[in-house]
């Protein structure tokens, strides 16, 4: 179109010279819109020409401190990169060691795992739309998000003691049992947010200048997404039907049932509106979880024996929490390894935990979702407008301290 | 009914030299020498594992080599992707370097730019084999590897009384 | 005449009286603070929150922004290394200038011969079009003109401004509010000449005396017109030269403390003049009312107008530039030419 336009200038003897404006931009560290991390621009008028995330502005060496804690230490460690999906960053490990140890989780606390978990994910996924709402300039998405997210975290905070550093899950089981205050405030809590989501629905999901930053942005195919190791609901947006809760289930997955959205449009707003439909997936499942929880212990008989009596009649008895037994300070697992995977708020997490017998682990190697999404993010820039940038970064849910753990 | 990981299994060792175990119906693992890495990588990518989910080193001081492991599956096979296929190899200390799998999954990118960064292991044919996390004045030293010792705060149960 | 009555008459004096006392400095300083505050408040409220509260509960939070601004005049200013300190510093002032200048002309109220308290200026301020007075700092004949020309300088001083601050997201913010700049210009003027058509004049005082406000006689006009004043003064979803989170605060970015409010109420003080012409053209300015309670009706209107425009902020995102243009010179234009039809039409049919 161009091209043609020049021409036609060219023969009318309006020759016009295009001067192409070239520049780098430095986005970050101090920036609104770039999070915990340098995004080198590499600017063509308002098109991206290259793009180099310059990450590692949040880097805890969550390996490296991994190989100097015994096991138990490590499990407030490893939900730090993400504070806001911890349960998720928890259970992973935890099945991990649990591999290790062999140890079965009764069934209750596969339920109650789930139910964390699920909780977790929809204050996850409404932080990943708050952000993406103040990338594209909708103040209003990120307050209701912040404010709707507060519903859940307050549910976590009954369930577990702590807001969002939950520590839950433990080796063997969780640390808490739900009560009926619980159970009372989670199905406040569902009925609030169906209705909140048709407020959402109404002001982002079908407002006119969102869906114009969001649709054809950030396309991905689906063999892009392939290539690239995309995860998520990233990957799903693209076309791929991969959700580690359907593909290897764990903890109360298999019992429970839900669909996976799968959206073929690859672009910044399939991404969002699988969001939105795992939001609704995640209020059935905890619908589910709730009617259906079986009774019965919420730790391995294996460790609950080794609970002093009067401390499980005072807190066991009177609180309904579990009191961690001695053989977690220092326990020595057989060596072995063990890969596990579960499908956190942003995708795949994967833990790789290499035992030598001795209490700290030999090597723990922890692939975060964000992690897989930096090449994905390098990518999907390269070629966009400079405005898009935010709207990828956000309908990505990239989240730098998870990326570099 | 043979599963799908053995006949995977079965094919790598048929064609390679190779050693290979079936931890469970999902997990595998394949070790094989660095110069033929890339062919195994090639061979599993037509398979269908079409993506890397992590690469790993891990430091071995005593025998003085590095171990890379790279954790292989698939999205487009259903079959396959409840598999995780460890694919091992070893670099030694004197030449920590092997070939990237760059070209045969583009997924391999931020593993291997975090592995060279943290263990001082080069991929050779990888398009940005720079340092990925760490900071630009971070040099020589190698932060995963055994030798590099971090200071410990005890913690109270450590101490003594 | 007694020395109280002399001051009056100076201090009542139209030029004197609209430009600087009401709707002149003093209250545009005020409206400012209660816009911000209103926009706040309002975004609030939509948002789940209170919005600033603490600083005065009983008011609402307004004493807040009195804070604010408090404490922005006293922060200190950062000059960067690189700049012409003397330019930087003129930059913003100039912006404001160029947006505030176009009070001094637009047509407020209209001054009866005798019995309001600016009836004595009655000959001086004498408009022959509409056979009286009126309240205006200046007035021209083609004050509507006028106005918008005053006006449309406004951009070229942000332009002035980001080039001067040496900083390339102020740059790039310029780019974007020049290509911005070009294309709502001609939209405003496109739908203030259908306007001018359709009265038959250039003169607002005659299209509010006319008895038919404009928004009834040219819909398309307003709504054009309104859009544009959102374009040109960086209201949602038009935000798109300060866009925050992709350019800092675009042209302002390296500005601090009191320069930086500066640059802050150039937009705001803008949309305000926008806002007044609005009120008169479309939405019947000070009719029927006259002296200084017309003068009151109209930034009545102007306020509300000015309200609207900064709710937008809690319902809408930000389009992209290029998004941005091509809706203008797509469908806003035409809808322009359309709108410049309209008028010639009902002008000619109808308003005689």
């Amino acid at each position: 179109m161009t091209n043609r336009l020049e021409d036609v200038l060219e023969n009318s003897g309006m020759a016009v010279d295009i001067v192409p404006v070239e520049g780098e931009l430095n986005v970050g560290p101090q920036h609104p819109g770039s999070g915990h991390m340098r995004i080198l621009v590499k600017l063509n008028g308002d098109i991206i020409e290259d793009v180099d995330l310059d990450v590692g502005y949040v880097h805890r060496a969550v390996e490296k401190l991994g190989e100097n804690r015994n096991y138990m230490h490590l499990i407030p460690l490893v939900e730090r990169p993400a504070i806001l999906d911890s349960i998720h960053m928890n259970l992973g490990y935890v099945m991990a060691v649990e591999k290790i140890i062999n140890v079965d989780v009764p069934e209750r606390a596969q339920y109650l795992r789930s139910f964390a978990a699920e909780v977790n994910r929809i204050a996850s996924h409404l932080y990943g739309l708050g952000i993406l709402g103040i990338f594209l300039g909708h103040s209003t998405a990120f307050m209701w998000g912040f404010g709707d997210r507060e519903v859940w975290v307050h549910i976590l905070e009954m369930l577990t003691g702590a807001r969002v550093t939950n520590s839950y899950i433990i080796p063997g089981g969780v640390r808490r049992d739900l009560t009926p205050a619980i159970i009372e405030e989670t199905k406040k809590a569902i009925t609030y947010m169906r209705k909140k989501l048709e407020d959402w629905k109404k002001i982002f999901l079908y407002n006119p200048t969102i869906r114009a930053r969001l649709e054809n942005v950030g396309v991905m195919t689906k063999e892009k997404a392939i290539e690239w190791g995309a995860v998520g609901p990233n990957l799903r947006a693209s076309g791929v039907y991969y959700d580690v809760r359907k593909i290897e289930p764990y903890a109360a997955y298999p019992k429970l049932d839900f669909e996976i959205p799968v959206y073929k449009e690859g672009d910044g707003y399939a991404r969002t509106m699988v969001r939105f439909e795992e939001v609704e997936q995640s209020l059935r499942m905890l619908e589910q979880i709730i009617k259906e929880i079986p009774e019965g212990n919420i730790l391995s008989d294996r460790f609950f024996k080794q609970i002093p009596p009067t401390r499980l009649k005072k807190w066991w008895e009177g609180y309904r929490r579990i009191v961690l037994p001695g053989y977690y300070a220092s326990f020595r697992p057989p060596k072995g390894e063990a890969v596990t995977r579960v499908e956190a708020a942003r995708g795949e997490l994967l833990y790789y935990l290499v035992s030598d017998g001795s209490a700290k682990p030999y090597r723990l190697r922890m692939v975060t979702p964000s992690y897989r999404l930096i090449n994905v993010m390098r990518n999907l820039a390269k070629g966009s407008r400079f405005a898009d940038l935010v709207s990828i970064y956000g309908s990505l849910d990239y989240f730098p301290p998870e990326a570099d753990r | 009914m043979q599963r799908p990981i053995d006949n995977v299994l079965n094919l790598v060792k048929s064609k390679f030299n190779a050693q290979v175990k079936a931890e469970s119906d999902a997990r595998g693992q394949i070790e094989v020498d660095k110069k033929a890495i890339v062919e195994v990588a090639k061979l599993l990518k037509e398979q269908g594992f079409d993506h890397v989910k992590s690469v790993t080193g891990i430091d071995f001081p005593e025998q003085e080599k590095i171990q890379i492991v790279y954790h292989v599956s698939s999205y487009s096979n259903p079959e396959l992707a409840k598999v995780i296929l460890a694919l091992k190899t070893y670099v030694t200390y004197k030449e920590p370097k092997m070939q990237s799998l760059y070209e045969v999954w583009e997924s391999a990118w931020t593993g291997e730019r975090e592995t060279y960064e943290m263990l001082g292991v080069y991929f050779e044919g990888h398009p940005d084999m720079r340092r990925l996390f760490l900071p630009e004045d971070f040099e020589g030293v190698y932060p995963l590897r055994k030798s590099y010792k971090i200071k410990l705060e005890g913690l109270f149960v450590d101490k003594q009384a | 005449m007694d020395i109280l009555g002399l001051l009056r008459f100076y201090i009542l004096y139209p030029s004197f009286f609209v430009t600087v006392i009401f709707p002149g400095l003093v209250f545009t300083l005020l409206l400012l603070l209660v816009t911000i505050w209103f926009e706040r408040k309002a975004a609030a409220r939509v948002q789940m929150r209170i919005g600033p509260y603490y600083a005065s509960k009983r008011l609402g939070g307004i004493l807040q922004l009195v804070a604010d601004a408090v404490k922005f005049v006293f922060s200190e200013i950062i000059i960067p290394n690189e700049v012409n300190p003397t330019l930087y510093a003129l930059a913003p002032v100039l912006m404001v200038i160029a947006s505030f200048l176009p009070i001094a002309v637009i047509p407020l109220s209209v001054i009866p011969p005798s019995g309001s308290v600016f009836s004595i200026y009655f000959k001086d301020f004498y408009d022959p079009d509409i056979n009286a007075g009126v309240i205006a700092g200046l007035f021209v004949n083609y004050n509507l003109l006028l106005v918008l020309a005053i006006e449309s300088v406004y951009p070229i001083f942000v332009v002035l401004l980001a080039w001067s601050t040496n900083n390339r997201f102020a740059v790039v913010g310029a780019v974007r509010e020049t290509y911005l700049s070009v294309s709502y210009d001609v939209i405003l003027l496109m739908s203030t000449l259908a306007m001018a058509l359709e009265y038959h004049t250039l003169d607002i005082a005659k299209i509010v005396s006319y008895g038919i406000p404009g928004i009834v006689a040219n819909p398309l006009a307003a709504f054009l017109f309104f859009v544009a004043m959102l374009m040109g003064s960086s209201r949602f979803p038009f935000d798109i030269s300060e866009a925050e989170t992709e350019l800092v605060i675009g042209p302002y970015t390296e500005y601090s403390g009191f320069l930086f409010v500066l640059t802050m109420a150039g937009s705001y003080v803008g949309n305000f003049i926008y806002a007044l012409v609005f009120a008169d053209v479309f939405l019947w300015g000070w009719y029927p009312l006259s002296g200084f309670p017309g003068l009151v009706l109209t930034v009545l209107k102007a306020v509300i107008v000015l309200f609207f425009a900064t709710f937008m902020r809690s319902v809408y995102a930000r389009y992209r530039v290029d998004q941005a243009l091509r809706g203008s010179w797509k469908y806003l234009l035409p809808l322009a030419f359309a709108s410049l039809i309209l008028g010639m039409v009902v002008g000619y049919v109808w308003i005689r």
